[in-house]
């Protein structure tokens, strides 16, 4: 049976009981509960989620009583009661039934004000709703641990080169190796990287999988372990004697996720042992991990998530290149070190790689260590605090509204207060009347928030935010619950504070005596004030938030990314080494591929490259002018694109200056390079690049000059907010002949209308060559638009909801006052007041106190919207045009609120108000 | 929501409810849980924390005796609290019974009982 976290939570709820009665029964009730979900264990969900929510709201109620009736008895123990407490308690004898007197009672007032009770239970519930749905967020993404084995020892290792502004740098074998040996305050350090390859066999599909390379220590550092055969040991990783020619090398050894081994395999535990057709024919399964297992990796390194096939690739340290860096580090903590500690190790390491390898010292490389979970939220963390922030405003101003309307039930209620507390009603027994109301309103407040949060988090996974790791398991858990239940009950004592305050305060002889507005009143009035002043300040601060999100959003769709997204096509198709060997063989395969392509019906040019821009893929590699050859401080990192001849014509990228490759410099191909217009402006400032001689690093060890063909215009890369890095493109025969690239096809009408025509000539050429990931390339700019849509749709759902929340308060107090001055109004116009003047003398008070709201809530967003300030494009945290933007709205907003209850008070017919009198 | 109102017997329909559910025979309180649950075809199904106030009232009232822990076969033999309905209890259950059929009586004989008109 499936453990139930809300046993282990409603165990913990137990304690809401007095301590007597909790050592009593609590036990006990706890089995039931347990019976009872074990009984539920075949139910849907749902059903299970509201077995829950009653339960929970159960427990808080029966608790409430127990507790009521244990500070009763005491009371009455205590041989001090008063004239009232004395009668009333030979009157009832039972705590219990006070409690449920309370109860019906409420339920009775509510029910005399079904208007009242809705709009009350609704505005709880979308504070609950909204800030239920939104923790579960902050619960999976930030606060559930990582599904490793000691997850909170994990910490990966962050490469930087300080001195060329490069971050999420990976590292060498030979650099890997010192790291291992000299931080000893890590129990290990292990490396891994990802990459893509087909897996073909004689009676399925070909198909493209995920292949994770990593240390053999690496699984067993994460807690992984094999359902079928084993996981990785060192041998399998021993690198093969020198001078070896790769087909005679031993076999790579791997290890099946569970998903591919039931998938492609059946789940046939014969795999052991097997070799399948990777690498050549030549992939030995060794083992099968645990369902489930994935690879949480930082964002910035690129590597995937979903692993298909685990691999542990025979590198020799002793003969690697310590330049050659692609290792992306994690290690685990010894037990009672500090990543302080560690990172002292960490820095000396570095410090001894940096004496021996002058790059590494010229660039200013340095090596941080992070908390594994720290780092892989680190980009999100703002803003899911932000919103946190944003839904505890919301919940705020709902309680700030319940509050007001309670407070002006309870102004027409005062007679009865003062009538009960002069028929023997004690001031406990008021206040707990009053708060009873409050929780008869927050718990079905509380429930129906639970399934607007239900509804939200569906929504909200439905915005697919590329960039928030592990949303995927956003849900409704036993602590999520007993967080609502919490916010609920801080709810009901917020907003029924106010009120309970007022009522036991009443004084009897002032509200019998004084018909008229009482001093209390006055008082009164100034409270319901200060409350509505609060919570447009609140929505303000909102809705702020929200408009700058608009603008950013805006800005972002502005955008010119360089190139001509909505007509293009965009695959991948890999070229396997192992069938076309010699790259000539591949250049013909890709020649021909290309040929076919362009002779598609509607295509203009056919390109290929690797990495495309937007695609969450970059790599990049130094430059510099000839300068760099005497100091080579002055290298700068540039993103680096390997392309085909007609890439930029597939792109829809111009050509600024000079001019781009052409088949003709396939043979001198490593002399020229491409730059983009940010390149070519820094480099040579007011010169022309074109013609110009660069220092160059790329398939070689050493820096080599390269002449400069053409400029193009800048295509952005790694984000659409941001201009990002130059680019150095190189073509596709200095990488060392056609290799794996992302195809691009443009054409005149709709891309998507190719794909067909495109799998259809590539299974003409070869049949057993996988296409994957075929798309129009608009898909990737929508997804670089996904965080901040994601933020634009949260933060202002969150804004308008406050907004009506803050109109509907502002318009509930005004109501109020003009029912309140009635009589006065009356006599005004008994004495010639137009409905003009008494229109205007309302709506100047409503907007006093929209603009006392809208001026704090302006001074607090000042300091507030600081922490969206990572998500914005184009657009200041404190741009002056949206504040004032969104201030005057909002008093047109407020102006309307107001005017509807100043409308009812023209229409005061003075008469009748004054027989009121 | 069930009928909340007293008697002079100051019975509740649950606790008259948990009373009926132990004068068959000694029940563990998921049992009885059970028991109202199924007699009543789900119209009346308390849930843990108000069973046990009132299984509380009607210890401390002497109605309702708490016997050792044992296990219950039919749950996994995990360990349980039995209760059973004390000779006082069952004289309550009897007379708020009475009363009961007495009302019964009375509907019957005013046509409230035929058939169709439930």
């Amino acid at each position: 049976v499936k453990p139930d976290a809300t046993v282990w939570l409603y165990a913990r709820l137990l304690r809401l009981y007095p301590a007597a009665y909790r050592a009593r029964w609590a036990e006990e009730q706890a089995r039931v509960y347990r019976s009872e979900r074990r009984a539920l264990s075949a139910a849907t969900g749902g059903e299970r989620l509201r077995h829950a929510a009653a339960a929970f709201g159960d427990v808080v109620r029966s608790a409430a009583a127990e507790r009521v009736g244990v500070v009763v008895s005491r009371w009455h123990a205590r041989g001090t009661p008063s004239r009232h407490a004395a009668r009333s308690a030979k009157r009832r004898r039972n705590p219990m039934d006070e409690l449920r007197r309370d109860v019906r009672q409420g339920l009775r007032t509510l029910s005399r004000n079904p208007v009242f009770a809705a709009v009350a239970v609704l505005t709880i519930a979308l504070g609950i709703g909204a800030n239920t749905a939104i923790f579960s967020v902050v619960r999976a993404v930030l606060l559930r641990p990582l599904p490793y084995t000691d997850a909170e020892r994990l910490v990966v290792v962050q490469g930087e080169m300080v001195n060329r502004n490069v971050t999420n740098w990976p590292t060498s074998p030979p650099d890997f190796v010192d790291y291992r040996e000299q931080v000893t305050l890590l129990e290990s350090l292990e490396a891994v990287w990802t990459f893509s390859q087909p897996l073909t066999g004689a009676d399925a599909e070909p198909e493209q999988v995920e292949v994770a390379a990593v240390t053999p220590g690496f699984l067993p550092m994460l807690g992984a372990r094999a359902v079928a055969g084993r996981l990785f040991e060192a041998s399998d990783a021993a690198p093969p004697p020198p001078d070896t020619p790769p087909a005679e090398g031993p076999p790579a050894m791997i290890v099946l996720s569970h998903e591919l081994w039931q998938r492609r395999f059946g789940g046939d535990r014969e795999m052991i042992g097997r070799t399948i057709d990777m690498f050549g024919n030549n992939a030995t399964v060794v083992g099968v991990v645990q369902p489930g297992l994935e690879l949480y990796m930082p964002p910035g390194a690129g590597l995937s998530q979903r692993i298909d096939v685990w691999f542990a690739p025979r590198i020799d340290a002793a003969t690697a290149p310590r330049n050659n860096v692609f290792l992306r580090m994690a290690g685990k903590l010894r037990a009672g070190v500090s990543v302080a500690q560690a990172q002292g190790q960490l820095d000396a390491a570095v410090g001894r790689i940096r004496a021996i390898n002058e790059r590494a010292e010229s660039a200013g490389l340095t090596q941080t260590l992070v908390p594994m979970q720290e780092e892989l939220t680190r980009q999100v963390r703002p803003l899911v605090l932000a919103l946190l922030g944003a839904v505890g405003f919301v919940l705020l101003i709902a309680c700030a509204n319940v509050s007001n309307l309670l407070l002006v039930r309870a102004a027409a209620r005062e007679r009865e207060m003062a009538v009960r507390s002069a028929l023997g009603g004690s001031r406990t027994s008021i206040i707990r009347q009053v708060l009873t109301e409050s929780l008869v309103l927050a718990i079905p407040g509380g429930l129906l928030g639970l399934l607007i949060a239900a509804g939200g988090i569906r929504l909200l996974l439905a915005l697919q935010p590329p960039d928030v790791p592990r949303l995927e398991t956003v849900g409704i858990d036993g602590i999520v619950l007993g967080y609502t239940a919490l916010a609920t009950v801080a709810a009901a004592i917020l907003f029924g504070l106010l009120p309970a305050a007022r009522a036991s305060r009443t004084n009897l002889a002032s509200v019998l005596k004084d018909r008229g507005v009482s001093a209390g009143g006055r008082r009164q009035a100034r409270v319901h004030d200060a409350v509505v002043v609060l919570e447009v300040a609140l929505s303000l601060v909102l809705l702020i938030g929200a408009g700058l999100m608009v603008r950013s959003f805006m800005a972002l769709r502005d955008v010119d990314p360089g190139f001509d997204a909505p007509r293009i096509l965009t695959f991948n198709v890999q070229v396997p080494g192992q069938r076309y060997p010699e790259a000539e063989q591949r250049y013909q395969f890709i020649t021909g591929f290309r040929e076919r392509l362009a002779a598609l019906p509607g295509v203009t040019a056919v390109g290929a490259a690797t990495p495309l821009p937007l695609s969450g893929v970059t790599s990049n590699g130094p430059y510099g002018t000839e300068d760099v050859l005497s100091d080579p401080e002055r290298m700068r990192q540039a993103e680096v694109r390997i392309i085909t001849e007609d890439y930029f014509a597939a792109m829809g990228t111009r050509v600024l200056d000079g001019r781009a490759f052409t088949d003709a410099d396939r043979s001198d191909s490593v002399r020229y390079v491409v730059v983009d217009e940010v390149l070519a402006r820094t480099t040579w400032p007011g010169e022309r690049a074109v013609g110009k001689r660069m220092m160059i690093r790329f398939g070689t060890l050493d820096y080599r000059p390269a002449e400069v063909l053409g400029v193009v215009e800048h295509q952005r890369s790694a984000s659409l907010a941001a201009e990002g890095r130059e680019t150095l493109y190189y073509h596709d025969a200095a990488a060392g002949g056609p290799g794996g690239l992302s195809w691009l096809i443009h054409t005149d009408g709709d891309p998507v209308a190719l794909a067909a025509g495109v799998r259809r000539v590539l299974a003409e050429i070869d049949p057993t060559i996988p296409i994957t990931d075929v798309r129009p390339l608009q898909a990737d700019v929508n997804a670089a638009m996904g965080p901040t849509r994601f933020a634009l749709a949260l933060i202002g759902v969150f804004g308008i909801t406050a907004l009506l929340l803050a109109a509907v308060g502002l318009y509930g107090v005004l109501a109020y006052t003009v029912r309140q001055r009635t009589p006065e109004i009356g006599i005004r116009m008994t004495f010639g007041a137009g409905g003009g003047s008494i229109l205007r003398m309302v709506v100047r008070q409503g907007l006093a106190l929209a603009a006392a709201g809208v001026g704090i809530g302006v001074v607090a967003a000042l300091g507030l919207t600081r922490v969206i300030e990572s998500r914005l494009v184009g657009v200041e945290a404190t741009d002056p045009l949206t504040f004032i933007a969104v201030a005057v709205t909002f008093l047109a907003i407020a102006a309307v609120a107001c005017a509807v209850p100043a409308l009812r008070a023209t229409r005061v017919d003075p008469l009748s108000s004054l027989r009121l009198e | 929501m069930t009928d909340r109102s007293e008697d002079a017997a100051g019975l509740t329909p649950l606790a008259f409810d948990i009373l009926l559910a132990l004068a068959g025979e000694d029940r563990h309180g998921y049992a009885i849980l059970q028991e109202v649950a199924a007699r009543t075809v789900g119209r009346s199904r308390p849930h843990a924390g108000t069973l046990y106030r009132a299984i509380a009232r009607l210890v401390d009232a002497g109605w309702v005796e708490e016997l050792e822990e044992r296990p219950a076969p039919e749950e996994d033999d995990e360990r349980r609290r039995y209760y059973r309905l004390t000779a006082a209890g069952r004289r309550v259950a009897a007379a708020e019974a009475r009363r009961l059929e007495a009302r019964v009586h009375v509907a019957r004989g005013r046509n409230l009982l035929e058939p169709g008109l439930s």
